[in-house]
């Protein structure tokens, strides 16, 4: 593979190449909202194509830590089940489409524990669970990029 | 003149057949999020010229939100009999589509600006936006009022406040099973929420769409409440919520909050402890449901054989945004 430029920095010579190259010619305002939409779109693909791998990743440990600790406490039928598909998932794999299904299987169990937890009434386990969504939107607000809120 | 002026030329020969209406100009109007809007110039035989709006539903399969445009007509039929609050009058409806290329909504095109440009122009002026944000708070104060028993029958009912948020809170857990990159934050907000449920009030006529750009001032005549497309029976609290993530400045709301309650509470005749600011902010994540599961359904789409556009992938900032907005709620009342 030609490992320079990065995707990233190809999507991001795209989105120059749109603002720069082609929105100043058009006069349509439709046209324009959507290409202006259409960048947005690529910035965030952009960061997303720098991370996501790693950050799914990551949080993905996160997530079944939790998922375990919670389990460990106050195991449920459904939390076992969840942990149990979080294990049989393509762990091994770096293909994103694995990666991405590994992250949802992680994120069903971390729901699960979180269940779990407050059904018990755990509070630790419950603050612990913010913490570790706290950590998840600061990732969803960095891949959010350059875009800003809009009314409708 | 393009193609829609043509087909609503032809509609308009079949609504009205004896005034040989003309299309003499007709343009898109951008900027909704969810209908396809446009406006036309009429000239009829006898040379009286009107403008209308022409508001339909976007080709099938593509767009983010969707709304029943046959529940919108029925419910502007109704409103002008049940509410003091007034709308543009609606005349015809496309209601097969037959003609306009989707159902679509005719009303008259009112000489007006939106409240919210008025609220803009008052900020920027700096006479302040006091007589406006009580005009805002008293119009939607009479929306939420409006006698349930003269809204369409088509309308659903919940039983009760309770009920109602219960029902909402559901949805939430709905939506996390359907949407498992989702359901960590929305497991979490819709346990918190059913934990820190407010004092009920009665159920109400509720917007959907609160906020003064859905408000249209004119020299004469009443103002004029637009865009009833997302409009059902639930908590009138909602459009209080909703109303504080309206980015467009001024926002009225967080101007001077407690004035902005106070007056709702006096329209409206409701406690300081079923109305105050946690209350409100507690209802934003009441009132984002419907809109964050039609968000939710366009992100699945995209890839998909039926491209929702552009504005699904665009609006996955939005889910990103919501989350956010939501687990900070939790916080702050927490």
């Amino acid at each position: 593979m030609i490992t320079k430029p990065t995707t990233d920095a190809l999507i991001e010579d795209c989105c120059r190449e749109l603002m720069e190259g082609i929105l100043p010619g058009l006069t349509d305002e439709t046209l324009k909202l959507r290409l202006v939409m259409t960048e947005t779109v690529l910035r965030n693909a952009a960061v997303r194509a720098a991370h996501e791998i790693a950050w799914m990743r990551e949080e993905t440990t996160a997530l079944l830590a939790y998922a375990r600790r919670v389990a460990a406490r106050h195991g449920s039928a459904p939390l076992r089940a969840a942990l149990a598909d979080a294990g049989a998932g393509p762990s091994d794999s770096l293909h994103l489409a694995d990666v991405a299904e590994c992250y949802e299987r992680a994120g069903r169990a971390f729901a699960a524990a979180l269940a779990a937890a407050q059904e018990a009434g755990a509070a630790d386990l419950v603050a612990r669970a913010r913490e570790v969504l706290r950590d998840r939107i600061a990732t969803e607000k960095e891949v959010m990029a350059t875009y800003a809120v809009v009314g409708r | 003149m393009d193609a829609l002026g043509s087909r609503f030329e032809r509609f308009l020969t079949a609504v009205e057949p004896d005034r040989a209406g003309r299309v003499i100009a007709c343009e898109a109007i951008t900027g909704g999020y969810s209908r396809i809007s446009a406006r036309a110039r009429v000239r009829w035989r006898d040379g009286a010229e009107d403008t209308f709006i022409l508001r339909g539903d976007p080709p099938p399969g593509s767009g983010v939100f969707t709304s029943d445009r046959d529940a919108e007509w029925d419910l502007l039929a109704a409103l002008p009999g049940a509410t003091s609050v007034s709308t543009p009058v609606a005349r015809w409806y496309d209601h097969s589509g037959e003609y306009l290329g989707s159902k679509a909504i005719v009303m008259d095109c009112a000489a007006a600006v939106s409240l919210q440009d008025e609220m803009a122009r008052a900020a920027r002026v700096d006479t302040g936006a006091g007589p406006l944000t009580d005009l805002f708070v008293d119009i939607f104060a009479a929306v939420h009022q409006t006698p349930l028993d003269r809204l369409p029958a088509r309308m659903p009912r919940p039983p009760d406040g309770p009920a109602y948020l219960d029902g909402v809170l559901a949805g939430y857990d709905r939506m996390a099973g359907e949407y498992p990159s989702c359901a960590p934050v929305l497991r979490y907000v819709s346990w918190w929420a059913r934990a820190h449920q407010p004092p009920p009030v009665p159920l109400g006529l509720v917007h959907g769409d609160c906020q003064p750009s859905n408000v249209l001032v004119g020299p004469s005549g009443p103002p004029l409440v637009i865009d009833w497309e997302f409009a059902h029976i639930g908590d009138p609290r909602e459009d209080l919520g909703y109303y504080t993530q309206i980015p467009l400045e001024p926002n009225v709301y967080w101007t001077d909050p407690e004035r902005f309650l106070g007056r709702y509470r006096a329209a409206t005749g409701l406690t300081e402890e079923q109305v105050n600011p946690r209350v409100v902010d507690y209802f934003l994540i009441i009132g984002m449901a419907a809109l964050l599961e039609q968000l939710l359904v366009a992100a699945a789409a995209i890839g998909g054989a039926e491209r929702p556009g552009i504005l699904a992938s665009y609006l996955i900032n939005a889910i990103s945004h919501q989350h956010d907005m939501f687990l900070a709620i939790c916080d702050r009342l927490n």
